[in-house]
């Protein structure tokens, strides 16, 4: 009986743990997720301000947030139907921090087509992970 | 000249066109639906500098090879069955053009460009989300296999039919890789058919392609002579297929 009650105990535990564990995952993607918007208006807005300040500050908040995409911890914090396709969701990390980078290289030497250029398929890899992920 | 003489250049030259299609050179929008473009007639050569030799294909294997742009990668395959013949297809704005089939001593052998006609997912260096899936691999992305998968957003194309859309988000066809198979068994790709999106890869994948060819001028400089083709595996540190 007291070995039964120890191993109920015990599994309650864990299980609470876990829940918490995915809960603290979900809510850390979910602030990132915020500050990613930030990030993008921010480098919109330096864009159409001319302000290349702001949209390096942007860059600097987006790269900032793609730890825990290119991580395995994207595993936690995909849907339960999605959670196979986190290579998808890190490949998407992955170039965001590539156009993001190249975005500041344009800027540094005063090619602003090509940083414009960079921010639109910065969006475009945001949405083509929101159409795979959240089933758009 | 004289009419006959005219017309004895005219049906000479459609028989050399009709023969090797390689002749032609610059955008073909004929009236019996052909969309055509040819590239420098190039020859598929293995890692070892040897020729590619149809008969030695491996079945169902996906191969890879950069054709006609040095960065553009296209994927060939030697399919367990023959394809289909002259399939008719069409482009995302509408235009038609006809698919002729697979080479090789069976029609087997199929190559297409392996830019997703989607969101232009190709395989780099680094990792691979568009292949064929073999016929006893199950795909989540069509009810079966035996098809190139586009992994991003799951676009299902059929590599026995031009590579015609089968499901998913994409809404035209791999352009396909006009082979020549050689009475020598040789392979030799000769042009490309149907819609391609090079100069929107160009200009989406900059970054990228300073990354893995050295920029762009590098990268969209025209193959010659020789393609080297190797197994994707072997090109892709990672294949990821759902």
């Amino acid at each position: 009986m007291k070995k039964l009650l120890t191993t109920l105990v015990v599994s309650g535990l864990l299980a609470t743990s876990i829940n918490a564990a995915q809960t603290d995952h979900r809510s850390v993607l979910m602030k990132d997720m915020r500050t990613m918007l930030e990030a993008m208006e921010q480098i919109q807005r330096g864009g159409l301000y001319s302000s290349t300040d702001d949209m390096k500050a942007g860059v600097k908040k987006l790269q900032g947030t793609l730890k825990s995409l290119e991580s395995d911890d994207v595993k936690w914090i995909l849907p339960k139907d999605q959670k196979y396709a986190y290579q998808f969701a890190q490949k998407t990390a992955s170039m965001l921090h590539l156009y993001s980078s190249d975005m500041v290289t344009s800027i540094d030497a005063g090619r602003m087509d090509d940083a414009l250029e960079d921010y639109s398929q910065l969006l475009k890899q945001c949405t083509s992970c929101h159409i795979r992920i959240r089933n758009w | 000249m004289e009419r006959r003489n005219f017309l004895k250049v005219v049906a000479a030259t459609a028989t050399v066109i009709a023969v090797s299609p390689s002749f032609i050179r610059g955008n073909l929008y004929a009236s019996d639906g052909t969309l055509y473009r040819a590239y420098e007639k190039t020859q598929l050569i293995g890692a070892d500098g040897k020729p590619i030799l149809a008969s030695k294909l491996e079945t169902e294997v996906n191969y890879i090879f950069n054709y006609p742009y040095a960065s553009t990668p296209c994927l060939l395959v030697n399919l367990p069955k023959p394809t289909a013949t002259d399939v008719e297809l069409t482009s995302e704005s509408g235009e038609k053009y006809i698919w002729k089939s697979g080479v090789g001593k069976n029609r087997t052998i199929v190559a297409y460009v392996a830019i997703c006609t989607h969101q232009m997912t190709h395989p780099t260096p680094s990792d691979s989300f568009i292949m064929y899936v073999p016929e006893k691999t199950k795909t989540i992305a069509y009810e079966t296999s035996g098809i190139i998968v586009c992994s991003s957003h799951m676009s299902a194309f059929d590599v026995h039919a031009g590579a015609k859309v089968l499901g998913g988000a994409a809404t035209q066809p791999l352009a396909a890789v006009v082979l020549e198979h050689a009475a020598d068994d040789t392979l030799w790709a000769v042009g490309i058919l149907g819609s391609d999106k090079f100069q929107d890869y160009f200009k989406s994948f900059k970054p990228e392609l300073k990354q893995f060819y050295n920029g762009p001028a590098e990268a969209k400089k025209l193959v010659s002579i020789s393609a080297k083709t190797v197994k994707l595996t072997e090109f892709s540190k990672e294949l990821i297929q759902y």
